[in-house]
């Protein structure tokens, strides 16, 4: 576990995560205070690479959970493998034609392989889903419940007694309890609003777009082969992006890819044409393209603007 | 502490934001962990454990600031101030002090405690204090502007402000008589006056403070409503930004609402064929069990929107209405008219919302100069658009019904009837008005299955409920 809030920042650093005072502090106190954490913020902030670094820098297993509308009990938690047991009776038809020699009457042979319930009903055929699999997890872990948002209401019901109490009733194979109680992060895109019961259990962080410095950081850290001038600019344009009115906003993980794809192409500094093959990595919709088009022709006019008034300065020197 | 933090939950509930108990007792043991030194880790501790919600994050991060930082912000500013006053450095103050304290051990009188902490300049011990006498006098019950100066009377009362005013005079005096330096006496005596009024400020500022905290959502509150009970015809520039957010918000709570209720039956018969194909895994033992999907009926809606000149502001309104409907359902068509009918589906869904406003309005779909004749474009739409209205079909029309004497053609609307689930006319004129004048209400309404006036955003909320609930 971690020993301080510095620690968390350190360690997060390492696994290539900048993560501000604000979100360490959260992290601590939910490794400390054992409870979950709910994240929540626009898409491409990092919410789930957030788990994974956490799973990363503990150096616990991260096991992940993606929900999707529909997504029920059989799937999250454990689900019993009918197939198996159906072909190990068909296997053991013999070995069970043995249990029933001498059986008087069909009470008794009903009896019989009744007593030989629990070879059927054992961990043997449980499929563990990832819940199970975190609470009966023999090393500490991460769980990762992705999208929340995007489960019903039912499921997430369903999930409030989990998180409570770490345990799991099978009904034929008694209560589970968990070895170790794993740090839970869920990951929400607003899509719907959580229920209040589930926002108690939970820690809340807010993760927003990063600012101008902590945006260039994190692409330095992410992509060092990109040249400093045009990390630069990618981030001037993305955070002047992102103050359109666009119906997908550019997360980071967008300008990491932009940054990526324009160093494969050995760019230095951005110009128009560049701008206008590349755009489709940061924004993704029809419109948004347009609308942003717009935006860096305004932006390159200005740059070019500057170099020009710059150079004017020196021709001026040198008169 | 957990006082603090108590009263601290206590503001955060009556300006809105839903804490718990059991969240409380969360931000007290999260507090602990973080502990109070740092102010950005308490601050991290308090709100990822009160404030579950996103959009209450500003409230929060206002109250906090005000809360916690406030009494010792202000006491702090009134310090600086009194050094500004004598016009000295950090290290010239600090020298300053220092004297001070020996002036008051050679005086070897008794000042009293807060007498001693205002002139030692130990703002602490000062916050506690005035903290410990707001309780005393009940501050936190402020609520009204008036009651300002009460307070801050009964506040200095409690800390003993007189007593401190005649220990200070009395110094004042026994300072006249003191052999030091004159430029170090006249010093002190300012010092010795701006600190009585630095202290007189400070509880004035405590008190409008405390007041302050009671009031931010009050007033955001109040304004919402007013803007919901004032007709469409009289919105300002600035109200009518605000109320673009409203309606976009509307519509997203009108989706909420039909996406549950969807859910609810969401399965439907047994379905033998799927069940069958499913379980031959298990040698066609039916161990799961399948039923029919329910097919989600899209609501299908057909928006006819009046936009002639005679109700401009609302019908701009209701465009932004019909545009957030567009937005969030797949299956809507909007047509807008004057005279002439034209469909701006595709315009809406191209452009974002300002722009497509612009466009709808400005002509370049129909004339939007003309004189309104209802009956002309509804024989229009129903000669060339009429395919688009099925039996599922919800048929919307806004409009004010004034049709400046022209044909009614109200067979029209009979006939859209006929064929749609349901006809809803919402009309921005005052209903006493319907049928006055050219007002052709009266020939409509029969047509319709529900005419509503609308002419506030309350009343189109009260129409979405009545929508949501049918």
């Amino acid at each position: 576990m971690f020993s301080s809030i510095e620690d968390v920042i350190e360690r997060f650093a390492k696994n290539n995560y900048i993560a501000s005072r604000r979100i360490a502090t959260v992290i601590y106190l939910a490794s400390e205070m054992r409870k979950p954490i709910l994240v929540e913020g626009p898409a491409g902030v990092g919410k789930t690479d957030l788990a994974k670094v956490l799973a990363a820098s503990l150096g616990f297993d991260m096991i992940r959970l993606q929900c999707y509308e529909g997504l029920d009990e059989g799937k999250a938690l454990y689900e019993w493998e009918y197939a198996k047991q159906l072909l190990y009776t068909q296997i053991l038809k013999d070995k069970i034609s043995e249990v029933l020699v001498g059986a008087k009457g069909l009470t008794e042979a009903v009896d019989r392989i009744a007593a030989q319930d629990e070879v059927f009903f054992s961990e043997r055929f449980v499929l563990p889903r990832p819940l199970l699999k975190a609470i009966s997890s023999e090393q500490p872990s991460v769980l990762l419940i992705d999208e929340i948002d995007k489960a019903d209401a039912e499921f997430e019901a369903f999930l409030l007694e989990l998180l409570s109490d770490f345990q799991v009733t099978v009904p034929e194979l008694g209560t589970l309890k968990a070895k170790h109680i794993p740090l839970v992060v869920l990951t929400s895109n607003n899509a719907r609003e959580m229920s209040d019961a589930l926002k108690r259990r939970c820690l809340h962080l807010y993760i927003d777009f990063p600012d101008r410095t902590q945006e260039l950081a994190i692409v330095k850290l992410k992509v060092p082969e990109a040249a400093q001038k045009l990390a630069e600019e990618v981030v001037t344009v993305v955070q002047s992006l992102r103050k359109l009115d666009l119906k997908k906003t550019p997360g980071i993980s967008e300008t990491l890819d932009w940054v990526k794809a324009l160093t494969l192409l050995n760019v230095q500094s951005l110009d128009q044409e560049l701008v206008s093959e590349t755009l489709d990595t940061i924004v993704k919709y029809e419109g948004d393209v347009r609308k942003a088009q717009e935006e860096l022709k305004d932006y390159v006019r200005r740059v070019r603007a500057r170099r020009g008034t710059e150079a004017g300065s020196d021709k001026d020197l040198l008169n | 502490m957990q006082d603090k933090l108590v009263e601290f939950a206590n503001l955060l509930r009556e300006n809105g934001v839903r804490v718990s108990l059991a969240e409380t007792l969360d931000a007290f043991s999260a507090s602990q962990i973080t502990g109070l030194a740092e102010r950005d880790a308490f601050r991290a501790a308090l709100r990822s454990t009160m404030v579950k919600r996103s959009t209450e994050l500003p409230v929060f991060e206002e109250l906090f600031d005000i809360y916690f930082s406030g009494l010792g912000e202000i006491i702090k500013q009134a310090s600086e101030a009194v050094q500004n006053a004598l016009s000295m450095s950090d290290q010239e103050f600090q020298k300053f002090l220092d004297e001070v304290e020996k002036m008051l051990k050679k005086q070897g009188k008794d000042l009293s405690e807060l007498a001693k902490q205002l002139l030692q300049n130990n703002s602490g011990e000062m916050e506690r204090k005035i903290r410990e006498a707001s309780r005393a006098v009940k501050l936190q019950g402020i609520e009204r502007t008036i009651e300002e100066n009460y307070f801050a009377r009964a506040l200095a009362r409690a800390l003993g402000l007189d007593k401190i005013e005649a220990e200070i005079k009395e110094l004042r005096e026994q300072l006249e008589k003191m052999d030091i330096g004159s430029e170090l006496k006249a010093k002190m005596e300012e010092y010795l006056e701006r600190r009585l009024k630095a202290l007189d400020d400070i509880i004035r500022r405590y008190v409008r403070m405390e007041r302050e905290k009671r009031d931010i959502k009050q007033k955001e509150d109040q304004r919402l409503n007013q803007i919901g009970e004032k007709s469409f015809y009289y919105l300002t520039e600035e109200e009518l930004k605000k109320m673009n957010e409203a309606v976009t918000r509307l519509a997203q709570r009108l989706k909420n609402v039909i996406t549950v209720r969807r859910k609810r039956a969401k399965k439907g018969r047994f379905d033998i064929k799927r069940t069958l194909r499913q379980n031959l895994e298990y040698g066609g033992v039916p161990f799961k069990l399948r039923f029919e999907k329910r097919k989600k009926e899209k609501p299908q809606v057909v928006i006819l929107c009046d936009v002639s000149d005679s109700v401009r502001n609302a019908s701009r309104f209701m465009l932004q209405f019909v545009y957030s409907l567009q937005d969030l359902y797949s299956r809507v068509r909007s047509f807008i008219f004057v005279a002439d009918i034209g469909e701006v589906t595709e315009c809406f869904r191209n452009n974002d919302s300002k722009e497509a406003l612009d466009v709808a309005l400005k002509g370049d779909i129909i004339n939007v100069y003309a004189h309104s004749n209802f009956g002309y474009a509804f024989r229009n739409f129903v000669s060339d658009h009429i395919g688009s209205v099925n039996k599922r079909t919800t048929v919307i029309v806004l409009g004010d019904a004034r049709n400046n004497y022209n044909l009614p053609h109200d067979w029209c609307l009979r006939e859209i009837r006929q064929r749609a689930k349901k006809v809803i006319w919402l009309n921005p004129e005052s209903r006493n008005t319907w049928g006055f004048g050219d007002s052709e209400m009266d020939r409509y309404g029969p047509h319709c299955d529900l005419v509503e006036e609308c002419r506030n955003l309350n009343q189109l909320y009260r129409v979405i409920d009545r929508l949501v609930a049918g």
